[in-house]
């Protein structure tokens, strides 16, 4: 399960309109929290990142390494993990693509964010697998 | 020997450590004495061919081994090592 406090959630609901029709990116930093039902990731902080990928932006984006590096330098700085990336689909549902499987890593969440027409629509949390051949949907609330 | 930052949801491979010290003189020796320490972290960064998963750059301090020798980039006592993925995607 992945709970975004509200300060990195309207950060991120912002950044992803203000990029609208393109898509944009960014990571998620926090710490996670163990409870009797299992561990639950708290984000504490989002970092808008920039779209690297070169062509339409529309459909694609593309995270440069040395950008997750410098976040990950900023969450160990902050006492805090890079527990995830987020990205957004313009007009488009909040489902993890063949694309994004792709192109994915096992070892963060991916939330994606859905904007209809400029605004902010739904949201959904995945986890791909190893293989990058499935992601299952995490519990996501913010 | 390098000091290896080791991403958080990896740490459970490495008895909760967020770094590791490992000896080598390359880059290649430093990730091979890692998962000799830590033997479940392998499948994590090689295939079963030995190769670097293709989701993982791995960083000798600020610069990117692809560009200074790949596994064969000489390390030195005080280095960095980071393991970064790469990640892409779309709606389409």
């Amino acid at each position: 399960m992945i709970r975004i406090e509200t300060e990195p959630w309207a950060a991120m609901v912002a950044h992803a309109q203000a990029s609208y029709p393109n898509e944009c990116c960014g990571a998620m930093l926090g710490t996670t929290v163990s409870t009797p039902d299992g561990d639950t990731k708290v984000v504490h902080e989002a970092i808008a990142l920039q779209n690297a990928f070169e062509g339409a932006q529309a459909a694609r984006y593309e995270l440069r390494p040395e950008d997750l590096l410098a976040s990950d330098k900023a969450a160990r700085e902050r006492h805090m993990d890079l527990i995830g990336i987020y990205h957004s689909h313009p007009d488009c549902d909040a489902y993890f693509s063949t694309t994004d499987l792709q192109n994915s890593c096992p070892w963060y969440s991916f939330v994606v964010l859905s904007i209809q027409n400029g605004v902010f629509h739904h949201a959904n949390s995945w986890l791909p697998n190893f293989d990058q051949t499935e992601a299952a949907k995490e519990e996501l609330t913010y | 020997m390098a000091k290896v930052l080791i991403p958080t949801p990896l740490r459970q491979f490495t008895a909760k450590q967020d770094s590791v010290i490992a000896p080598g003189a390359t880059v290649g020796e430093v990730l091979a004495s890692l998962t000799t320490q830590f033997p479940d972290l392998r499948k994590q960064l090689f295939t079963d061919e030995g190769k670097v998963r293709s989701f993982v750059n791995v960083y000798l301090n600020d610069e990117d081994i692809r560009y200074i020798g790949k596994d064969a980039a000489p390390t030195a006592d005080g280095d960095t090592l980071s393991l970064v993925p790469s990640i892409a995607g779309g709606a389409r």
